[in-house]
């Protein structure tokens, strides 16, 4: 056994994750370091909304220790900043385009922030005239990819995608596979995705967690 | 039948001649409902917002109680302003009886718990998506919050016009609490009362008239936000 000495982006000790109380995941440990794309995958219900939602800092752990870039998350809302989450279900905010994907640099106190706008438009193929539609002109693809650009736009360490390629068809699954390696090697990004599309997986990552019934069951040596 | 249709003409004709008295019945209505919607809007948005999105004890006796006085007769609300404000009520020293401002204080107390129920729930139904969407996003904090506010802004436009609607419309707090005073306190309505009982047909037609445009311009813009929140 090797010892890995650099510090892990994600480090979750006897963590567990649930609703009102209720545990529905349990993991014992588990460690992400920033070596490129980690699937999670598992069936309906197996937990990895929830273990994406934990590490999105949306949902507090009921028990447990999570510590994100070697300090324990919670204590002074320190790294949140740094991680943002396509969720399973987008919701575009009700305003241009550009209004939602500039929204979060805006939040982080950008002040010029037209130019990665449309970069993170172009990213997801929508050309910068998408900018000026409103959130209800929209196809449902195209909202899709509107909120992945918001996310996209913010450039975080870790980037959380949950089952992106749900509901799109075969060419918008492909360029999502796309922007996740693009977010890899053009900002060192670490993106973290649950999905059940393992052939779609293929062109992503090979590094893969499988979960069960809100467990852990297998993960890369 | 002839006496209606004479009144429509004549109506028109006072209002496009500019005839002083109706207009100055019209100014007050502006000038009140403006007050009054200035106050309620102020305080019934945060309170409004704070009821919907906060969980506090005593949240569900404050809703119950706000959900209350949407319906309440507005006689009553002039009733119990005027035993406030009246010479020999509390407020009495303020001599607010008669005034404009002693009838915005009736008028907001009709406004309010509209604009505070319809906002309430205007944030109770935000998507549920929409906090973690922030959150995602990196708002924290007040951003947080006027976003969530922000989201609901077309059914909080609905609310305001709501209420707008029922302060230009009654008639019993203007009438009890201003006392119909020409030149002073008398407003469409108050006046409308007055030249009908006064069978003067052609005053009230032309304050009808004017009642009525303002009550089509609502509720045009009210259909036009409800197709717009529903996209
Ligand atoms: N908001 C919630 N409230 C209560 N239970 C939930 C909630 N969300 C998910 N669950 C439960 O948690 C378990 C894991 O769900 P989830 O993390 O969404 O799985 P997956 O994303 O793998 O489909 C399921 O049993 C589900 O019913
Ligand atoms: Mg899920």
């Amino acid at each position: 056994m090797t010892i890995d000495a650099r510090i892990p982006v994600y480090q979750l000790n006897d963590i567990v994750c649930g609703y009102e109380g209720k545990p529905v995941l349990r993991v014992e440990s588990l460690s992400l370091y920033d070596d490129g794309p980690v699937a999670f995958v598992g069936h309906n219900g197996s937990g990895k909304s929830t273990l994406l939602n934990l590490l999105a800092f949306l949902l507090p752990p009921i028990s447990g220790e999570l510590m994100f870039q070697g300090a324990t998350a919670g204590e002074s809302g320190r790294g949140s900043l740094d991680a943002t989450m396509l969720l399973q279900d987008p919701y575009l905010l009700r305003r241009s385009v550009f209004e939602n994907v500039a929204y979060g640099l805006k939040a982080r106190g950008m002040k010029d922030v037209r130019s990665r706008v449309v970069e993170a438009l172009e990213m997801v193929g929508l050309s910068p005239d998408f900018a000026r539609r409103l959130w209800y002109q929209l196809s449902g693809g195209e909202a899709r990819r509107v909120a992945l650009a918001s996310r996209l736009a913010l450039r975080t360490k870790v980037l959380l995608l949950d089952e992106p390629t749900a509901n799109v068809d075969e060419e918008s699954a492909q360029l999502i596979a796309q922007v996740i390696l693009d977010a890899r090697r053009m900002w060192g990004a670490l993106p973290l995705i649950a999905t059940h599309d393992l052939q779609w997986l293929d062109s992503v990552t090979q590094r893969r967690i499988f979960m069960r019934r809100g467990r852990i069951e297998r993960q890369p040596a | 039948m002839n006496f209606l249709s004479e009144g429509f003409l004549q109506g028109f004709d006072l209002l496009f001649s500019g005839d002083e008295e109706v207009w100055s019945a019209v100014f007050e209505t502006l000038k009140l409902s403006s007050l009054s919607m200035l106050v309620s809007l102020l305080i019934g948005i945060p309170a409004g917002f704070a009821l919907g999105h906060f969980s506090f004890p005593g949240r569900r006796a404050v809703r119950l109680l706000v959900d209350t006085l949407l319906s309440i007769p507005t006689v009553v609300v002039g009733l119990f302003v005027y035993a406030f404000i009246s010479n020999r009520g509390p407020l009495g020293s303020f001599e607010l009886l008669f005034t404009t401002s002693g009838m915005a204080i009736g008028q907001t107390i009709l406004a309010l718990p509209i604009i505070m129920a319809l906002t309430a729930s205007a944030v109770e139904n935000t998507d549920r998506r929409l906090r973690f969407t922030l959150l995602t996003l990196g708002a924290r904090g007040r951003r947080l919050l006027l976003s969530t506010l922000w989201e609901a802004r077309h059914q909080i436009l609905l609310a305001a016009v709501t209420a707008y609607g029922r302060v230009t419309a009654e008639v019993g707090v203007s009438m009890m609490l201003g006392g119909n005073i020409k030149w002073h306190t008398r407003t469409i309505t108050t006046a409308i009362t007055l030249e009908t009982g006064k069978g003067n047909f052609a005053t009230g037609i032309a304050l009808g008239v004017l009642l009525l445009s303002l009550s089509f311009v609502l509720n045009w813009s009210v259909s036009f936000l409800r197709g717009r929140s529903a996209a």
